[in-house]
């Protein structure tokens, strides 16, 4: 599908349901309140529930359950969306993939939406597959003409390293908003808000969570692959690498705190979700951008961030 | 090792069509292009090459790929799907060989290792990601960077949320009914029942993380000297 028809069928309410995803909860508590406070100050409400829990479908993926199992699963964290009348937003590849994955597959097979509703109804729930799932990039990108009119903070001065992560440009590249193997949609983003861009060559090579491999391999395979990335990463000297992704984010942070560890090199990149990119540009709270959660420092970048800031403002002022 | 020709679809089908819920069928249309192997991360690593799973199973050498180790070496990153010129959800198709894999008694380890903690957690707390942090090394980090105790708990508060998450007592019982019912808490029992091993380690106390020995599975385990010194 080309852009503009992805676009076209992307519609913006005021009200949207936000996903929350289990990394941006318990690791990176940031993604859920800077995603929260930006979206206010465009004039959308990002509505959550607490009877929202794991999207679930992770479990039959790693074949932990049958897709018996977690198709009720999912269709019950759909149900609690459907039943306020929202869309959903996701912050994670992974959850976008499953609730997407799951509600096709149900709404291309009437038996088996029959069958997940009869266990459904027995908590007093029903899934009618009502509502459209967006990926943030679908939502922020559509609102990027609204975001650049509404940026405070300039990123001007500041070089981002973008990671668009697998599992949305790869597995929908019939439908995703943009092409697997040369996307631009981040860049235009960060671009919109006044950042520059910072080129490398494994932009699109997976993070190295790769959904099961750092569980079942252990750091066998994905410890040597995170480094070449992050090699091929550091030499284009970004101040930070933007992800859309929890998992990646996770992976891409943490790993470098692992090789420092082992003595593997230095590496300090830090990592920011597309969320706290645009809240740090509306001029959302730092403490509620959460960095604090992350294990490579934002001292440095923040330090940099200000003293262009404070440029900026001699100039304009 | 090679088994006699013959149609692989049918034999397949025959034996894990229900469990595979027919998702890998598309196989049959692979060009042996190898597009996919070229992009691989697992195959620039290990061993593991798609093509050949793709020409062995159409082969009719079932039996070589659902007992192979490299089945489990995917890292489902969908590059080999956004290159292939006959859109074959190759991914996908690793998934539902991993279930074929599983009835043939292979493979049980490897779950185990996904079982516990993540599905267990989804169990317990309605989350598939703990709140503790089992690396010490990132707690270390966090400490530094946050100047708190490192826990994310203390993070949270600081950024004006509740320590924890919220999940409904409503949302715990729900998804708990359907584990339940659907046969999952059966599946969990299973796996626990014929991976019977020690847990690994067990995240809560760091002294426990000391008592645990070095072995090739606990390199996730990163305890500095003077971590350990302080804990003894």
């Amino acid at each position: 599908m080309a852009r503009q028809q992805v676009l076209e069928k992307t519609k913006v309410s005021d009200r949207i349901f936000l996903f929350q995803p289990c990394v941006g909860s318990n690791k990176y508590p940031g993604l859920i309140t800077s995603a929260t406070e930006f979206f206010r100050k465009l004039g959308i409400e990002l509505v959550t529930s607490d009877d929202q829990t794991c999207c679930g479908g992770f479990l039959t993926f790693t074949n932990v359950a049958q897709p018996t199992s977690t198709m009720p699963a999912v269709a019950r964290n759909i149900a609690v969306a459907e039943e306020m009348g929202l869309d959903i937003l996701t912050l994670c590849n992974g959850c976008h993939t499953f609730l997407t994955e799951f509600s096709h597959f149900m709404n291309d097979r009437p038996p088996v939406k029959n069958v997940v509703n009869v266990i459904l109804s027995m908590i007093g729930r029903e899934y009618k597959g009502s509502q459209d799932i967006y990926h943030s990039l679908e939502i922020i990108y559509k609102l990027k003409e609204k975001i650049r009119k509404n940026v405070t903070r300039s990123l001007s001065g500041m070089r981002f390293a973008t990671h668009y992560g697998c599992h949305y440009l790869n597995g929908f590249k019939k439908t995703a908003l943009d092409d697997p193997h040369m996307p631009t949609i981040m860049e235009e983003l960060i671009e919109a808000m006044g950042g520059e861009i910072a080129e490398y060559g494994e932009n699109r090579t997976c993070c190295g969570t790769g959904l099961t491999q750092i569980i079942i391999n252990k750091e066998t395979l994905s410890l040597p692959h995170t480094k070449m990335k992050l090699d091929n990463l550091n030499a284009a000297e970004p101040d930070a690498v933007v992800v859309v992704c929890p998992y990646c984010l996770a992976q891409i942070d943490r790993m470098q705190q692992k090789l420092n560890y082992r003595g593997s090199g230095d590496y300090k990149v830090p990592v920011i979700h597309l969320v706290q990119l645009v809240g740090l540009a509306l001029g959302v709270d730092v403490v509620k951008l959460g960095f604090d959660a992350h294990a490579i420092s934002f001292k440095n970048f923040l330090r940099k961030f200000e003293s262009v800031q404070a440029k900026a403002e001699v100039v304009n002022g | 090792m090679h088994e006699t020709n013959k149609e692989w679809l049918p034999g397949f089908d025959k034996k894990f069509a229900e469990l595979t819920h027919q998702m890998v069928k598309d196989l049959e249309k692979c060009l042996q292009c190898g597009k996919c192997t070229g992009q691989c991360p697992a195959a620039k690593l290990s061993s593991y090459n798609p093509r050949e799973i793709i020409r062995d199973l159409r082969m009719g050498n079932v039996d070589k790929v659902i007992s192979s180790h490299e089945l489990w070496l995917c890292f489902f990153c969908s590059g080999c799907y956004a290159v292939c010129p006959r859109d074959i959800n190759f991914p996908f198709a690793v998934s539902m060989l991993r279930y074929a894999a599983l009835a043939q008694g292979y493979g049980w380890e490897e779950v185990k290792e996904i079982k516990d903690p993540y599905a267990q957690d989804y169990y317990n707390t309605g989350l598939s990601v703990n709140v503790n942090e089992r690396n010490l090394g990132v707690k270390k980090e966090i400490a530094k960077n946050s100047g708190t105790d490192g826990r994310i708990e203390t993070v949270r508060r600081k950024m004006g949320l509740p320590p924890k998450r919220k999940i409904s007592q409503r949302a715990m019982s729900e998804i708990r009914f359907i584990a339940d019912a659907t046969g999952m808490t059966d599946l969990f029992k299973e796996i626990d029942k014929k991976v019977a091993k020690e847990k690994s380690w067990n995240y809560g106390s760091p002294a426990d993380l000391v008592k645990v020995k070095k072995g090739p599975n606990q390199k996730f385990i990163d305890i500095e000297d003077e971590e350990k010194e302080r804990i003894s």
